[in-house]
């Protein structure tokens, strides 16, 4: 190890004024909001815009970017193995490979069952 | 023939050798602070890359960004000079105890925590050495989120204008600018960062946003998802995998399947697994056995072997002194008997208590036990076996009318001792007989087996698939019973419902009749008459009878062990547990790779395996459905842009098209998945004319080509119109925006 590292020093150099910074700048307070409802607002604000001057066909915004669902046919996947199949447990919904994973499908601990679907999107969510 | 010459080599499990093992790597500690630069010039543009999981900042004349540091804070609470210390980007891995409380200014793919960008744009200007006063004194070229909320760029502009008064200003999306870096003009260009996946045609440099698309999967969802699937693959793992070790596990083996189905059909194949499993090794502290050497053991038990010898020696040296000590009490007594024979009642009597015994009787007793014991010793070191003596009990025969009190008493406690004694004759003798009777049969078994070993065998065969058949009924009938609509559970609850209910069928006075009865006396209750009648106990147990369960097991292996010894064509391999093998099982082999599993060593406690994994979480960017994702993938959307949506109808007959798809371009964290090309060319193949001319191309460096290309660009002349002066931003404001090539879309 060299000489300690002074993380105090480090800190202050971060946090103090800034000589280029302009002097009369002072941060306003700033509300923080999460990206959901950045993306509500802006759909808001598009939403108000005065229609003659929307070009609706070639307009680009946040959501519509957003990529469309698939219109293929979706594979399906074991669950716990991530192997194709087309079996699914009729107790859990959990999709399975063979009977040596049903076996362990069966037996699942209680809530597992849902944490498995939850990685495809497929839980029950109680609300 | 020379191919007999060929000597076949089978390989066994003990042949195979072990599997490369990798740590578990975790993110690097830097060692010291992150340097300042001196080589600050003003005028030149300093070009901000803001990416979601690393900033990359630098003056644009220069090679590559001087600082790239994690987008993160941490402000922590330093105990020994209790103050609240900020540190962000790389000085965070200095020390491990700041990692803790670090904070990303981001939600996703939107800058939420504008004081924390504030700080971290003060960080980079300070260390680029920024040293004019009152100002950033350089233009600026920054990334933005292609389309984000407008409030996001407007804040950022007022942070660049008003905070640093920069002269002028300049926005653009990291991939095109990547794509420029890369001399890209007409091409789609594939974009998989850290929050989201873009796909953006472009034409003749123009980027055609209106047709583009976003997938919301990048690398920080990649690495969520894996981080919630290894504790469900791994739920007893001994270490917690944190979500930088989960990162380093996607970047050092996940690869993008060229074709994804027919790979992973065969993933879990010994043959595949043993090129593709990889092992991941967590670091643990590993307690070291020292291994005693031969010399050291054998002193060891020489030592054990002398105390122990010690020990006997002691022992014998306290009986001979007890036993010399109880001859001469057995001497003394025996003399004072004698003396006393002659004596007055007073004086035997006063002599009796001065010795401790209340009467003749007692001291007669006493001298007896002491005779026995005498003699048993004695018979010990004779080596002579004692006989037991039929003890007789005498007063057994005589009528009770002609003892006293005394000798009833007597015969009551002799009655006792003759049933004890009785029983205990039993017990040996059947014992005897039960021994006779287990060595007759292991004969006649014996004769049988040398007579008619067919025959043996055969009886032998069948004992074995009864117990093979009744474990798998236990096994069947305790799963049902776990429904509570199967057929088992209900004839349970039946047989509950019928013992639990005393009404059988029958009047009202038969009922009060039974009223009138208690438990004992109950006419009507012929339980346990007939002994059938207990089974019903077994009927309405649950079937966890461990102890049966036990026995069935042990005669299983005993009737194994017989026919592994006499039946030649019983072999190991046939045997019930190695219908188990975990070669067979398709768990073990997902769970712990193409090798057996000791549980007890502790380095195969602390390893993972990677497999299916290693294509499935690439995968997602394909196939988004696998994790949930209700988006179409990157194959099928490009196939909708290229075929459907550029602005030349009619499909595939348009020169952009053409334009196009000479080039394919992937750039972005995740284009460092191998085989992304491949993948991205056999998939576009499948729906493209045969004819087409397909060019698939990664960026030179896809992390650092979009910093590379805003510093280029904006040295170049193809940035001289698009910058936004501060005197532009005073008079018209934040949504005033020049749109560019780069992607900076009016909002």
């Amino acid at each position: 190890m060299s000489d300690p590292i002074d993380l105090a020093a480090i800190s202050d150099a971060t946090t103090s004024w800034q000589s280029f910074k302009n002097p009369n700048w002072r941060a306003p307070k700033r509300r923080h909001k999460p990206a959901k409802q950045l993306i509500g607002d802006e759909q808001k604000r598009i939403q108000s815009k005065d229609p003659s001057e929307r070009d609706i066909e070639n307009e680009v915004t946040y959501s519509t970017l957003q990529a469309p669902p698939s219109l293929k046919p979706i594979k399906t996947y074991c669950d716990i193995t991530g192997l194709p199949t087309s079996y699914r447990s009729p107790h859990n919904q959990v999709r399975y490979y063979n009977m040596e994973v049903y076996d362990v499908v069966k037996n699942l601990a209680a809530g597992v069952d849902q944490e498995y679907l939850g990685l495809r999107g497929a839980n029950v969510i109680l609300r | 023939m020379p191919s007999s010459l060929k000597v076949e080599v089978s390989v066994t499990p003990e042949e195979l050798q072990p599997l490369p093992v990798y740590p578990l790597k975790d993110v690097e500690a830097s060692s010291r602070p992150e340097p300042i630069y001196h080589d600050y010039q003003t005028g030149i543009p300093i070009a901000i890359d803001l990416g979601r999981s690393t900033m990359k900042i630098g003056l644009a004349n220069k090679k590559s960004p001087s600082n790239v540091f994690p987008s993160i804070i941490s402000k922590y609470r330093e105990r020994k000079l209790n103050k609240t210390l900020t540190i962000l980007g790389n000085d965070i891995y200095l020390d491990s105890s700041i990692k803790s409380s670090m904070r990303s200014p981001f939600d996703g793919p939107m800058i939420t925590n504008w004081d924390t960008i504030e700080t971290l744009l003060d960080y980079s200007f300070a260390h680029l050495g920024v040293n004019s006063s009152g100002k950033v004194d350089n233009p600026i070229v920054m990334s933005e989120v292609l389309a984000a909320p407008l409030q996001q760029r407007s804040t950022m502009m007022q942070l660049v204008f008003e905070a640093y008064s920069t002269p002028k200003a300049a926005f653009g999306v990291d991939s095109l600018f990547s794509f420029y870096e890369n001399k890209g003009s007409s091409g789609l260009v594939i974009s998989s960062g850290h929050d989201a996946t873009h796909l953006i045609p472009v034409v003749s440099g123009k980027p055609l946003l209106n047709i583009s698309k976003r997938i919301d999967w990048g690398g920080s969802q990649s690495v969520n998802y894996l981080a919630k699937y290894m504790p469900l693959k791994y739920p007893f793992f001994p270490s917690k995998i944190n979500n930088y070790q989960i990162g380093n596990l996607i970047k050092d083996h996940c690869y993008v399947s060229s074709n994804y189905n027919q790979e992973l059909s065969q993933y879990l194949e010994m043959d595949v697994l043993e090129n593709k499993d990889r092992v991941i090794e967590a670091p643990f502290l590993e307690v070291i056995k020292v291994q005693k050497t031969e010399e050291e053991l054998r002193i060891e038990t020489e030592k054990r072997k002398e105390s122990g010898r010690r020990l006997q020696e002691q022992a014998q040296k306290a009986r001979l002194e007890k036993l010399v000590q109880k001859e001469q009490e057995f001497a003394y007594y025996s003399e004072l008997k004698v003396k006393l024979q002659n004596g007055t009642k007073k004086l035997i009597l006063s002599t009796l208590q001065t010795e401790g015994f209340d009467n003749e009787a007692a001291l007669d007793k006493y001298i007896a036990n002491l005779d026995k014991f005498l003699k048993r010793v004695r018979n010990q070191d004779l080596g002579i076996e004692e006989t037991e003596e039929i003890p007789t009990f005498p007063l057994l025969e005589v009528p009770d009318e002609q003892l006293d009190e005394e000798q009833q008493k007597e015969k009551k406690k002799q009655r006792l001792m003759k049933a004890n004694y009785d029983a205990r004759m039993r017990a040996k003798l059947e014992k005897e007989e039960q021994k006779k009777k287990v060595e007759e049969d292991a004969l006649k078994d014996k004769q049988w087996r040398e007579t008619d070993i067919q025959g043996w065998i055969a009886d032998r065969k069948a004992k074995l698939d009864k117990l093979i058949q009744r474990k798998k009924e236990r096994r069947r009938l305790k799963e049902e019973l776990s429904d509570r609509k199967s057929r088992a559970a209900q004839i349970r609850m039946k047989n509950l419902a019928s013992l639990a209910s005393d009404d059988g069928p029958g009047d009202a006075s038969n009922r009060r009749k039974r009223a009138a009865v208690t438990i004992d006396n109950d006419p009507n209750d012929t339980f346990g008459a007939n002994d059938d009648d207990w089974a019903v106990y077994r009927d309405i147990a649950l079937v966890d009878d461990d102890e049966a369960e036990e026995e069935e097991e042990q005669a299983l292996l005993t009737l194994e062990q017989e026919l592994l010894e006499f039946d030649s064509e019983f072999s190991i391999e046939d045997t019930f547990y190695r219908q188990f093998d975990w070669r067979k099982s398709i768990l073990h082999r997902f769970l712990r790779g193409p090798r057996e599993f000791n549980p007890e060593d502790a380095h195969q406690q602390h390893q993972i395996h990677l497999n299916v994994e290693r294509i499935k979480v690439p995968e997602v960017l394909f196939q988004p459905s696998i994790a949930g994702i209700d988006q179409a993938g990157i194959s099928e959307i490009s196939e909708d842009i290229l075929l459907r949506r550029l602005p030349q109808e009619k499909g595939f007959s348009g020169d952009i098209q053409q334009d196009i798809l000479k080039d394919i371009f992937l750039t972005g964290g995740q284009a460092l998945f191998e085989n992304f090309e491949d993948r991205i060319y056999n998939d576009f193949r499948s729906f493209l004319p045969v004819d087409a001319n397909l060019r698939v191309r990664k960026a030179n460096d896809p992390i650092l080509d979009a910093w590379r290309g805003m510093a280029s660009w904006s040295t170049s002349s193809d940035s001289a119109d698009y910058f936004i002066s501060k005197q532009e931003y005073e008079e018209m404001g934040p949504e005033y925006i020049k749109e560019n090539r780069m992607g900076c879309v009016r909002l």
